[in-house]
């Protein structure tokens, strides 16, 4: 039950987060200069046209008018037509979000698959060969420009060898009848996979480096507390140490900085999906701004907001399954 | 976290009161810094870049001051520059071949048209050198970097520092509105307030500054919190200093050491965030070279001249890479734990 009021708690406490990202986006919307009518209409509508745009989408009110309208808006779950696409936005959102959720899925699993591994083997053997290469790759992915590194396994890898594709990301549950090549569903997800690999590299080697960072400093910290060394003095094996021992207490910080890392994450699937064509929330929330298509710059900029929240409570969360002095009734 | 407070106490339990205070002073770090391998290779590669920035910026001002005199327009000068390959202005339309590939390139891919030593990493599509527009661009990237982490650092200082000292309603409004910041993602804040106030190179620092302020916001937040309570901080209210200059002379100075390596972190990261600005197309705008903008341009040509698109991300990854050398080489010296 404890469990439970801790989230809803925590979710009533990102209300003031939300309508401030709210606010932020409904003014910098505003300030964007030109008329979204005219660039929905064309160059020269008739007065009476976007007159009756204006009326249609509440843009003849003043400014504190139609925020607390959107407000209201957004209260009823209502994000209101994309002035561009001419559907509702959550219509659009809904198309695009799983793609954008489906790539930082695959991009953390394969960040936290290479980061932890990594971390610890160079932890393990401080200043020994494996852990200078370790943090070498790990320095390197850091500072690496993920859509550069897009663009290189692009050349290399759809170009050079043509191992794997660099455009038309298949998603894993689209009809087998519309992708060739494949019998049946289980067909498409390999497809999928297939087409995923490299937009995955591209997204995760900045997460997997930040990830082996924190992981080997943080498995070093453990490795030198006193109940680790209290274990070495009778005799436990190094592998046991850090199995048993280490490896949980090790990955607090590490859970934090995943929370914290997907807000970077998705300003990286942006540019993930331009380089590799994925129609996803990044290019969605691009195309939107440049249309000045307000209802949907608010929509996709709110979604944002709300998975990062979600992300951080979910973090948060399994602070409790990792660390058993956490508990989330009342103190901690 | 729990367990770094745990370590620090034993560390201050075993080397006297005295140790942890001598362990903070700038002195202090640098005669660290200096010991430190990392550190020093860090900064040789950001002495290398500021060079090479350096040397664009002379070339630049050299190239529109020589222009500006009819006499030496007379005497061919300018006409002189624009052939020339190191002194041409990459901002001016080349006058060599388009696309001809780095001179390292065989001459069986491209027999009629091989590289030459006159443009060793080739030209770009519209002829203008690639070696000189990356020179031109690592100005651009260190000056930006630096200036947003600037402008990130003394803001959020400002916010950090009262939102600490004050506590109470101000500091919830203060971090409440940074959290806020930090929910949406930088780039596409970024790229909103880009299209909303000006789409060029001000307006990018400007933005990145501000859409970065949250991280040292809490950080100095964190250090106040801990600074507040100390004995020199409760005499100096009690001599009657005004908390203004309480915040100023005695908790910023006294925060200094992780600031100065979170900034030096933080330009790496502006950087990189600035490169991909200029990739979507928001950053410097055209005909004003920059690494992302250039990697954007070398999307067309990619499958025929692969090699465009691989010396600016080079250049970008060595000039982070030398930032990130030089943060983590100030933050060993910093932490006592690793020192130990």
């Amino acid at each position: 039950m404890g469990r439970l009021r801790y989230t809803i708690s925590r979710l009533l406490q990102s209300i003031p987060v939300i309508v401030g990202v709210i606010t932020i986006t409904f003014l910098l919307t505003d300030a964007i200069p030109g008329d979204p009518v005219q660039i929905m209409l064309g160059p020269s509508p008739s007065a009476q046209q976007a007159e009756a745009i204006r009326a249609k989408f509440g843009l003849d009110q003043p400014l504190h008018v139609r925020y607390f309208n959107y407000l209201f808006d957004v209260v009823r779950l209502d994000l209101g037509t994309s002035l561009y696409y001419g559907v509702p936005v959550t219509q659009k959102i809904a198309e695009r979000l799983p793609v954008t959720l489906y790539l930082l899925l695959s991009s953390f699993t394969f960040a936290l698959l290479t980061a932890v591994p990594l971390g610890i083997i160079s932890a393990k053997r401080r200043n020994k060969p494996t852990d200078h290469i370790s943090r070498v790759v790990a320095l390197f992915g850091v500072s690496t420009p993920s859509f550069w590194i897009g663009l290189m396994l692009i050349i290399v890898f759809s170009f050079w060898l043509d191992i794997f594709p660099a455009t038309n990301l298949i998603l894993p549950w689209e009809s087998p009848a519309n992708v060739d090549g494949a019998a049946n569903q289980l067909g498409v997800i390999a497809k999928s996979i297939h087409h995923l690999i490299l937009p995955t590299i591209t997204l995760g080697t900045l997460q997997m480096a930040a990830f082996t960072r924190i992981e080997r400093s943080s498995m070093l910290e453990v490795l030198g507390e006193e109940y680790v060394k209290l274990a070495r003095a009778y005799g436990v094996s190094e592998t046991k140490i850090v199995r048993k021992h280490a490896f949980r207490n090790a990955q607090l910080p590490l859970i934090t900085l995943v929370g914290l890392q997907l807000t970077g994450a998705l300003g990286g699937a942006v540019l993930t999906e331009t380089v590799f064509s994925i129609n996803g929330m990044g290019r969605l929330i691009i195309t939107a701004i440049q249309n000045q298509d307000f209802q949907l710059v608010m929509g996709t900029t709110l979604v944002f907001g709300l998975v990062f929240v979600i992300g951080v409570i979910l973090t948060d969360l399994s602070y409790a399954y990792v660390d058993p002095r956490v508990s989330f009734d009342g103190s901690e | 976290m729990n367990m770094s407070n745990a370590t620090n106490r034993t560390d201050a339990d075993e080397s006297g009161p005295e140790q942890p205070e001598a362990r903070v002073g700038l002195r202090y770090t640098l005669s660290q810094v200096k010991r430190d391998p990392t550190a020093l290779a860090g900064l040789a590669v950001i002495a290398f870049m500021t060079l090479v920035a350096f040397i664009a910026f002379v070339d630049g001002v050299l190239f529109d001051f020589l222009s500006d005199f009819t006499f030496f327009a007379n005497l061919g000068i300018e006409q002189y520059l624009l052939a020339n390959t190191f002194w041409v202005n990459p901002v001016v339309d080349g006058t060599g071949q388009i696309l001809r590939p780095p001179v390292y390139m065989t001459n069986q891919l491209y027999p009629d048209q091989p590289g030459t030593w006159a443009h060793p990493l080739g030209t770009d599509h519209r002829g203008r050198d690639v070696l000189i527009r990356l020179f031109y661009g690592t100005r651009i990237a260190i000056t930006v970097g630096i200036v947003a982490t600037g402008i990130a650092m003394v803001l959020g200082m400002l916010v950090g520092a009262v939102a600490g000292y004050y506590g109470g309603w101000i500091d919830d409004a203060l971090m409440r509105g940074s959290e806020t910041l930090y929910a949406i993602p930088f780039l596409i804040l970024v790229i909103a307030f880009m299209t909303a106030f000006g789409r060029n190179l001000t307006f990018a620092m400007i933005g990145v500054g501000i859409a970065t302020i949250p991280t040292f916001a809490r950080l100095i937040r964190s250090r106040v919190l801990s600074v507040r309570e100390e004995d020199y901080i409760e005499a100096a209210r009690a001599a009657g200093v005004r908390d203004r200059d309480i915040i100023l002379r005695h908790v910023i100075p006294n925060s200094f050491a992780p600031i100065l390596v979170q900034a030096t972190l933080q330009v790496g990261v502006n950087i990189l965030i600035i490169a991909g600005l200029s990739f979507l197309g928001y950053g410097a705008q055209p005909p004003t070279p920059s690494w992302g903008q250039m990697l954007s341009n070398s999307r067309q040509y990619m499958l025929p001249n692969p090699w465009f698109s691989i010396w600016p991300g080079i250049a970008i990854l060595i000039t982070v890479v030398g930032f990130n050398l030089i943060g983590d080489g100030l933050r060993d010296a910093l932490d006592p734990r690793i020192n130990n």
